[in-house]
């Protein structure tokens, strides 16, 4: 009777398993976005692995479009995996598909790492595997790097300087008396976070702008909404708030919004993602610093091709961040 | 895997089946087993590098902090509770060892030592509270597993803390094996959990206690010190992932495992064990957990876009439940 019972189970499950992965690698051959140029082709051709963050946050999906583009430009140099994880958070994951892709044989891998910190030893032993490892956007910690004894390259833009701008336009914006501010953080876990912030700081402390309140909403649009709110209600004075990226502004909006206080609360923001472009052409984001995400990947791309090819590993490359405003909108 | 109508009455029985025992052993794990050679055949077919020493290592070194959680997840569900704590215990466990280690200069065995019993005091508190208090255990796990993670959070004052390789070795191969010592210890604890279960008093009491608690109580029978029990496992397994996760990334990570109470659920029901309770086996789990991560190793390895990596991985846990009430109802039937 029991064996019976489990052979068509076994045979019941077969066949629905069968079904979904076949629909699953279908829509993979049929063009879905993220493998790009056959995986069995010639040893020839170097295959590169992008390992992103979150491919739900626009930046990072915008990024890893941008990557797959310059691939299909260049199909005949390399081939590219693009993989990300969940959520910001899931380092572990990260950790994961590092050791995955050296498993699978790529020859490098161009990551964004999600934690500044624990992707080093990772990224180590890839290195020792010979693989070629080009870090992008979020740098890697440099007392880690030295006690793990290992260089990787960095390719991004000077989040400090970027969220200076961003500070400085604020801060000249921003007259009377209301000079007080409050900040949304990234994970403070994060080296971009670490780096906004102290570049939020430097732009407000140089303008004479008290930060009032400063809390981590980990990235996210939602927490971001709720934290601005108590942030709003605590400090009904605030005349701007400071996020760390767009999602965050986003969520900020809203809050501002609910509180009744549109008209007197300025937001700022840093990504320039789509969303906040239609924000600030309704005035009601003051601005956001663009950090060219769709040519980050591209960059640390071809860097790892340029060492593949031989070349010395290079210095850290530093990508242009620019000043996003209703100026520079319009005049596009 | 015995049904819950083999229960009825709760009566103890042991059974003398005639047939051989591997023939049973292919019966019972026969159906997930099935699974998850298809899955790797359909992953080898897709890519040439899937089914390589390489990558079926790199999956079993991944694995062990889930099937930790699965082996403690598995027992809780089987005496009619739910452990959503498992997390954040996780990472407070994690925590406390990164930070005595890192910042206080511990040796690994003292820190494992005080991370090991804060995990096991959260498990029992766990226990006491719902068991002891007749509180669904589905709420005070919630509420700790909040707890734990605000003092994860105090613990690491929200940074993560990296330790380096004196906590490596756990999480890394060993050179002649290609396997870590975390990996074999999770093993173990499947092992020794099967054995539990299936071959102990303890075991037998816990399935017969998520079979009908009532039926346990009226045969002169203390349940709650078993029930109890089965919470501070869970939390001492915790303890264990800690140890297994902090090794693998070298860091404790105050945002780490996020969720994964979630993915050890999913492992347990996939491998049959009942919501319910009353019916699971910790075998079937670690099945399910190698399910899992093979699932999604492959999917990565052939570069499925992550949305349709949650779709597919979602569509194979709803399918796993979905067989299993299909064959629940056909056991009924016959």
């Amino acid at each position: 009777m029991s064996t019976q019972r489990f052979k068509r189970r076994g045979l019941l499950s077969a066949g629905l398993i069968i079904g979904l992965i076949s629909f699953g690698s279908c829509s993979s051959d049929s063009g879905s976005p993220t493998t790009v140029g056959s995986g069995d082709s010639s040893a020839a051709k170097p295959r590169i692995a992008l390992i992103m963050k979150s491919l739900a946050n626009e930046f990072f999906s915008t990024m890893a479009e941008g990557a797959e583009a310059h691939q299909s430009a260049h199909a005949n140099q390399y081939d590219l995996v693009v993989n990300g994880i969940k959520d910001e958070r899931d380092l572990s994951r990260q950790v994961a598909l590092v050791e995955e892709m050296v498993a699978s044989g790529v020859d490098a891998i161009v990551i964004a790492p999600a934690d500044s910190k624990a992707l080093v030893p990772a990224l180590r032993r890839a290195k020792a595997a010979g693989i070629v490892v080009v870090n992008i956007d979020n740098q890697l910690d440099q007392d880690v790097l030295k006690q793990e004894n290992v260089t990787i390259p960095f390719v991004g833009p000077d989040n400090l300087a970027g969220a200076r701008k961003v500070g400085d336009f604020l801060g000249n914006e921003l007259e009377g008396s209301d000079r007080k501010v409050a900040v949304l953080e990234g994970i403070r876990t994060s080296f971009n976070a670490q780096q906004r912030l102290k570049g939020f700081e430097a732009s407000m402390a140089e303008a004479g702008i008290e930060i009032v309140d400063s809390q981590s909403a980990e990235w996210e649009m939602s927490k971001a909404n709720t934290i601005a709110s108590s942030m709003l209600s605590e400090h009904p004075e605030i005349s701007a708030i400071l996020a760390a990226n767009d999602s965050m502004a986003l969520g900020a909006i809203a809050a501002v919004k609910s509180a009744g206080l549109s008209d007197k609360v300025k937001i700022v923001g840093f990504d320039n993602i789509t969303a906040i472009q239609a924000a600030i052409k309704e005035g009601k984001v003051l601005a956001t610093a663009d950090q060219h995400g769709d040519q980050l990947a591209v960059f640390g791309i071809e860097v790892a091709l340029n060492e593949l090819a031989g070349e010395a590993a290079g210095d850290d490359i530093e990508t242009p961040v620019d000043l996003v405003t209703k100026q520079t909108l319009s005049a596009k | 895997m015995e049904s819950r109508k083999d229960h009825a009455g709760f009566v103890l029985r042991v059974r003398f089946v005639k047939q051989s025992k591997w023939l049973q052993i292919g019966i019972q794990y026969g159906g997930l087993i099935a699974v998850l050679a298809l899955l790797i055949a359909v992953f080898s077919a897709c890519s040439k590098n899937f089914l390589q020493p390489a990558t079926l290592l790199t999956i079993a070194n991944q694995i062990p902090d889930l099937t930790f959680l699965a082996v403690g997840m598995t027992l809780v569900l089987i005496v009619g509770g739910i452990d959503l704590s498992v997390g954040s215990l996780l990472a407070l466990s994690s925590a406390i060892l990164g930070v005595l280690m890192a910042n206080y200069g511990w040796p690994i065995w003292a820190a494992f030592g005080i991370a090991m019993l804060v995990a096991g005091l959260c498990g029992t508190i766990n226990g006491a509270i719902s068991v002891g208090w007749g509180i669904p255990s589905f709420i005070v796990t919630l509420g700790m597993l909040e707890i734990a993670r605000g003092a994860t959070k105090v613990v690491t004052s929200s940074q993560s803390v990296y330790i380096g390789s004196q906590v490596e070795w756990f999480g890394q191969p060993i050179a002649s094996l290609r396997l870590s010592p975390a990996f074999l210890i999770a093993v173990l604890a499947v092992i020794v959990g099967q054995f539990v279960l299936t071959r102990t008093v303890f075991g037998r009491y816990c399935v017969a206690i998520g079979t009908n608690k009532e039926a346990v109580r009226m045969s002169g029978i203390r349940a709650t010190p078993y029930a109890i029990a089965v919470f501070a496992i869970s939390g001492l397994m915790c303890g264990m992932a800690g140890l297994a996760q902090t090794s693998r990334l070298s860091t404790a990570d105050p945002n780490g495992a996020v969720g994964i109470e979630l993915a050890a659920i999913a492992a347990c029901v996939i491998g049959g064990t009942s919501l319910m309770g009353g019916r699971g086996s910790v075998v079937s789990s670690f099945i399910g957990v190698l399910i899992i991560q093979v699932l999604q190793t492959g999917l990565a390895q052939i570069g499925v876009s992550d949305a349709n990596k949650q779709i597919i991985t979602g569509s194979v846990i709803v399918l796993a439940v979905l067989l299993d009430a299909l064959r629940n109802r056909l056991s009924h039937r016959s």
